[in-house]
Order: structure tokens, then C-alpha cells, then sequence
């Protein structure tokens, strides 16, 4: 079910259909919440985020997936073969994936670097969209691309905020990826990604005795109580599985 | 009775959900793979996802060949085979945790193939305590068991541990007994 229903006062919930995030979250993201999903190269950003698409898609919501960095022809060909996946789902519409540059080319949007009318008319395009193809679930792979050609901070801010602002009111919860340095503090390059989201996720890697388990926190969710324990996650073709962290007795996690 | 007839029959009693300690010694350990898989859980109609730190899948497997025992519903988590470098062929009833200490990977693994098999009633086997032990510390692999076995029990899912007797401490038997419903001792 994509959404469930809640208790008087609790916000409508986004049942994202991984079972252990859902669990996390205690029913799921608050519908219409921007969330940054933040981490190193290898983590599972993209897998998590399309899964995310495919099971809304399956329950009818409308999924919209947005590439900066890589063209979807060659990420869909490396994508995880998940068993619940279904042809038809893009036939009928109900799951896209677009090309940002070929946005920007419709646009004209030619520089390098974005000037701030440019990143107004970029996020009211994209907003536009999602309310023409009534688009539920949207991911933008990554923001930090975008937010590299926009360069200025305040133009970032006016960009994530005015697109935040109109996705929430259309009820479309999206997920935006945000690409770290394994070595970066904070969950975004910019730093004013994790300000502006109602959420953040962060996948990281994790060595203990010389292993590399990929692991998932979730640090903020707006809209819900939830756990921010650490978990290690496994990318199948079922989906994304989580299990808890062991501590092993260590505080720093390690056995 | 045989070593495999005894193990089935006392597995046989054990209500659903059970987490039960196996206590045998090295030299009954074939007979007992036998008597749990081919006669146990093929009687009970289970999915079995047989945990293996102690031996490579692949022995695993040779050994079930040669007692006869059908495969179509048995799932193999190998953690040995990537650590010991082992050339071993892939077997499409075979998946591979790099190490036995990773432990939080044989939890996903086990839960990958449970998921994958939803419609049967399940029994997974943790083969050995022993050989957990050698490569993780008590705190952890405590840790590890209770959480593991506990939700097996949730799912319904009967949960084997073996020991080997030749290898256990005061460490793995306390272990045994904060996890398990039961425990089984083999006679001679």
C-alpha cells in the first residue's frame, strides 16, 4: 500500500515498500517530505532510490527519476535485477527516467554555470511536471551535480527551497542523492542540502577487522519518531535488506 | 537407532518456532545432516537454509549427493569457501558470505532466502557454533544468536545450532543456553 493511514494529527505516510525503512520509520516517510539520501560511492544510494520508484510505481503512484550524472539507458542496464520489477510499469507510464541535460538543453540552460534565473526556471520545470504527470515519488540523481553548476550557496538555497516548497504541496515525496567523500563531514557538499531537507539518510561503508559491510542511518525525519541505530544493508534482487548493526560489546561497533 | 533416525525423531517433537541446541560428537555429524534434512524437515515439508562456517558448500553438497538427499529445497549460506580462497564452483543452490565474521551479512543472507520462499514453513541450520567461535569473540557472537534466533522464532521458523562436543567451552555452552528452547544430546 503507498500510503497508510494514521492516527488523528499524524502525517500521511509514504509507505516507500522496503519493508526495514518502512519499520524504521514506523509506517514510512511523511508524505511529501524532501529527503537527502547522503553517501559515498558504492553505498546503495541509486538502488535504494529506484527500488523506492518501482514499488510505488506497482502500487499505482506515479515515479519520476531524474540522472544528472549517468544516462538512463547505461544506468538501468547495470541496475539490480530486482525480481518485482515489471515492463509494463514504464510502458504505462507509471515509472520515468529522464535525462536532466536534456532538460537543460530544453532550456537552455548551455553555461556552465547556472545563474539564478536559471535555477528558478529549473526547479518551476521540474515542479511542473510533477504536477502535469501528477508524479507521487520523485528522485534526483544527484543533487549534487546540480547544485556543482548553480556553485553559490544562496542560489543552492533558493533552488532546493522553492523546488522543496512546491514537491511538498503537491504531495510528491522525493528523494534527493547527495554524493559524499567517504572522508566529508556532514551529509551533503554544499551543507545547505541537509538544512533544507525534512530528512537524511546516510549510507555509508563501515570496516571492522578488515571487512566492509555497507551500512544505513537514518539521522532525521520530520513528521515521525523513528530509530537512528545504524544498520548494515544487502542489495538483492528482492530489495534492499537491513539488519541491525552488532556492537559486540564495543562502542565504536566492532567485535 | 541410528544417529539420523534419533535426530529426526527428537526433532519431531519440537513445536514450531523452536530453537534447539544440537550436541553431537565429529564422528555423527553426516548421520545427523541425514536424519535432519532428508528425514526431518522433508517429512515437515520445510524450506531448509542450512548455514555452513565449518566446511565448504561444496562438501556439503557431495555429502548430499552421495546420501541421496533431494536439493530442491535446500538453501546452502557458504562463509568459508571466500576466506579460505577456495576455487569451488557456483552452485545455484549456494550463496556466499565472504567471512564468518561478517556476521550482519549471514542475518541478510538468511533473510534473503526466506523471503524468497514465503509460502513454506522453514528450518535453519547454524553449522557450527564452534567454527563462529574461532572467528568471533563471545560478545559479538552472542549478539548475533539472539537476534538471529529470535527472529526465526517470530517467523515461526525452527532454528538448529550445532555443537560439536569435542570443541565446546564454558563460553559456547552458556551461549547455547541463553538462546535455545531445547537442547539435544546424541547418545553413543
Amino acid at each position: 500500500m503507498p500510503t497508510k493511514e494514521r492516527d488523528a494529527g499524524e502525517r500521511e505516510r509514504c509507505v516507500t515498500g522496503i519493508d526495514a525503512i518502512d519499520h524504521i520509520l514506523n509506517g514510512g516517510i511523511p508524505r511529501g517530505n524532501t529527503v537527502l539520501i547522503s553517501g559515498s560511492v558504492g553505498t546503495g544510494k541509486t538502488s535504494m532510490c529506484i527500488e523506492f520508484l518501482i514499488r510505488g510505481a506497482l502500487e499505482g503512484e506515479n515515479s519520476l527519476y531524474l540522472s544528472v550524472t549517468e544516462p538512463t539507458d547505461k544506468l538501468l542496464m547495470n541496475v539490480i535485477p530486482f525480481d518485482f520489477f515489471d515492463d509494463k510499469l514504464a510502458k504505462q507510464g507509471k515509472l520515468q527516467f529522464i535525462d536532466l541535460p536534456k532538460i537543460y538543453q530544453e532550456l537552455g540552460i548551455d553555461k556552465e554555470e547556472i545563474d539564478f534565473e536559471q535555477a528558478r526556471l529549473l526547479a518551476d520545470t521540474i515542479a511542473g511536471m510533477v504536477e502535469n504527470q501528477k508524479i507521487r515519488r520523485l528522485v534526483l540523481d544527484s543533487v549534487t551535480s546540480v547544485c556543482y553548476r548553480i556553485r553559490d550557496q544562496e542560489r543552492i538555497r533558493d533552488f532546493l527551497l522553492r523546488l522543496g516548497t512546491v514537491l511538498s504541496a503537491k504531495g510528491c515525496t522525493s528523494l534527493l542523492v547527495s554524493e559524499i567523500r567517504s572522508s566529508e563531514e556532514g551529509y551533503s557538499h554544499w551543507g545547505v542540502e541537509e538544512a533544507l531537507a525534512d530528512g537524511v539518510i546516510v549510507t555509508g561503508n563501515l570496516e571492522r577487522r578488515g571487512d566492509l559491510l555497507r551500512t544505513l542511518q537514518i539521522v532525521k525525519m520530520r513528521g515521525t519518531t523513528h530509530s537512528r541505530a545504524k544498520y548494515v544493508l544487502d542489495l538483492t534482487t528482492s530489495g534492499v535488506l537491513l539488519v541491525p548493526l552488532l556492537k559486540g560489546g564495543s562502542v565504536t561497533g566492532g567485535g | 537407532m541410528s544417529v539420523s533416525g534419533e535426530v529426526a525423531e527428537k526433532l519431531s517433537t519440537l513445536r514450531e518456532a523452536s530453537a534447539v541446541a544440537l550436541r553431537l560428537k565429529t564422528v555423527q555429524y553426516f548421520d545427523a545432516i541425514q536424519g535432519m534434512l532428508d528425514r526431518f524437515a522433508m517429512k515437515k515439508n520445510l524450506e531448509v537454509v542450512y548455514v555452513t562456517t565449518t566446511i565448504p558448500a561444496q562438501s556439503i553438497l557431495s555429502a548430499l549427493e552421495v546420501l541421496e538427499v533431494p536439493m530442491d529445497h535446500i538453501w546452502l549460506v557458504d562463509c568459508i569457501s571466500q576466506i579460505m580462497m577456495s576455487p569451488g564452483k557456483q552452485h545455484p543452490h549456494a550463496i556466499v558470505v565472504e567471512s564468518p565474521t561478517m556476521l550482519e551479512n549471514i542475518m541478510l543472507k538468511v533473510e534473503f532466502l526466506l523471503r524468497k520462499h514465503p509460502d513454506r514453513s522453514a528450518l535453519v541450520v547454524l553449522d557450527s557454533i564452534n567454527s563462529l567461535a574461532i572467528h568471533n569473540n563471545t560478545k559479538i557472537l552472542s549478539e548475533f544468536l539472539h537476534i538471529l534466533v529470535n527472529n526465526l522464532r517470530a517467523r515461526g521458523a525452527y532454528t538448529v545450532i550445532f555443537s560439536m562436543l569435542e570443541y565446546e567451552t564454558e563460553d559456547i555452552r552458556n551461549m547455547l543456553v541463553l538462546v535455545s528452547d531445547e537442547t539435544i544430546e546424541l547418545g553413543d
